[in-house]
């Protein structure tokens, strides 16, 4: 390779692509023809092919960073096991305090259930009178006494006059 | 590694390979720990190869490998299979290997972008020759000028050409993993390639002017 080498800036544009593949070695024999003409023609591409066939030949001679140890896959399974022994602690924690939230809350409902119930008036049946209309549980302290309730016109006046005279 | 890095990107292997996968994950969802552990066992490689790849800080891999492998287990009963267990797996790593550069407000390691006169002569026995030396030398040596070349590259362009070229990731995979078209993929490819060559060359030439003009000045 010549050390006079003359940098364009890249390839034709229509051409990346197919010149990719063709350094890839992943075309078929048509497409493989149609790049290897537009490399005798076209010296830019030419130049970006070979910059671009030693950068690949390069990479690989650099190789593949360094692998795991053969202790990884037990250290990841460790390190796990450590995690979720902590979670299970945490929860050992906090366990009584969640227990005692959900009996809390079946309590709460349940206790709400009742009285929504009661205040339905499902266990008030002696407030409703057998034909079904209400009846009010209160007396009516301004109404006449049917048993003091004045006969004749006489006894009107006598009753008139105790409240005038004071008995 | 290289050699299994070659045999799982057989198709028929990987098709196997994918439904042991899905077999592995069923139990795994129902509380097989061992399982689990056949899944690290099986994709450790690629993991630390995908890690490495985007931090390229190796005191820093082991530790984010473990942190993916631990949010995959916290995280495989919503794994639903539409997408390959790998797939999944890789995207975690990317997330993670992000959020550890954020947190630690690091730049993945990456050198100065010039390369000495030195470096360019060595260089250049490495690129030209059709089959290059191997050896732990020449590979140690390899590293070191791209890491140099690397530099010149956007992240994400660096990314994508380290875990193909190096980690031997292939486009498809890559498309997935970063959510990227598979050409878009490609086409960034090529023009990384070039770029980082671009400093090289410029090295190159102006190393050989320079010798042009010594000559010169020697005859004269």
């Amino acid at each position: 390779m010549s050390t006079t080498w003359e940098f364009r800036k890249g390839a034709c544009k229509e051409y990346e692509l197919l010149l990719e593949d063709y350094l890839n070695r992943a075309l078929g024999s048509a497409e493989t023809a149609a790049a290897e003409q537009h490399l005798r023609a076209c010296a830019p591409c030419r130049a970006a092919f070979d910059n671009a066939a030693a950068s690949a030949r390069l990479m690989r001679l650099a190789g593949p960073s360094e692998g795991p140890g053969p202790a990884f896959a037990r250290t990841v399974m460790a390190r796990i096991r450590a995690a979720e022994d902590r979670v299970a602690d945490r929860m050992g924690v906090w366990q009584p305090l969640v227990r005692f939230g959900w009996r809390f809350a079946a309590s709460a409902t349940l206790v709400l259930g009742v009285l929504v119930t009661y205040d339905a008036g499902w266990v008030r049946p002696a407030q409703r009178d057998l034909n079904g209309t209400r009846v009010t549980a209160m007396t009516d302290i301004f109404a006449p006494d049917p048993g003091k309730a004045p006969a004749s016109r006489d006894e009107v006046l006598m009753m008139e006059a105790e409240v005038t005279h004071g008995n | 590694m290289a050699a299994s890095a070659a045999a799982l990107t057989l198709p028929l292997d990987r098709k196997a390979r994918r439904e042991e996968d899905r077999e592995l994950v069923r139990l795994s969802q129902s509380g097989t720990e061992s399982a689990f552990e056949e899944l690290v066992r099986r994709h450790q490689q690629r993991v630390f190869a995908l890690v490495g790849g985007i931090l390229r800080r190796p005191e820093d891999v082991e530790d984010v490998a473990q942190q993916v492998f631990l949010k995959a287990f916290l995280g495989i009963k919503r794994f639903d299979q539409r997408a390959a267990f790998s797939t999944w797996l890789y995207k975690i790593a990317v997330n993670e290997c992000w959020d550890y550069l954020r947190k630690k407000k690091v730049r993945p390691l990456v050198y100065e972008a010039d390369l000495s006169d030195e470096q360019v002569s060595r260089l250049d026995g490495i690129v030209s020759a059709e089959r290059p030396p191997e050896g732990p030398n020449t590979r140690a040596e390899a590293r070191e000028l791209l890491e140099r070349m690397l530099a010149a590259l956007p992240e994400q362009d660096r990314q994508l050409l380290v875990l193909k070229e190096m980690e031997g990731f292939s486009v498809q995979e890559l498309a997935e993993i970063l959510d990227l078209n598979v050409n878009t993929v490609k086409v960034r490819l090529f023009r990384a390639r070039g770029r980082i060559m671009e400093t090289y060359r410029r090295r190159a030439d102006a190393q050989s002017k320079a010798a042009g003009v010594a000559a010169a000045q020697k005859k004269g």
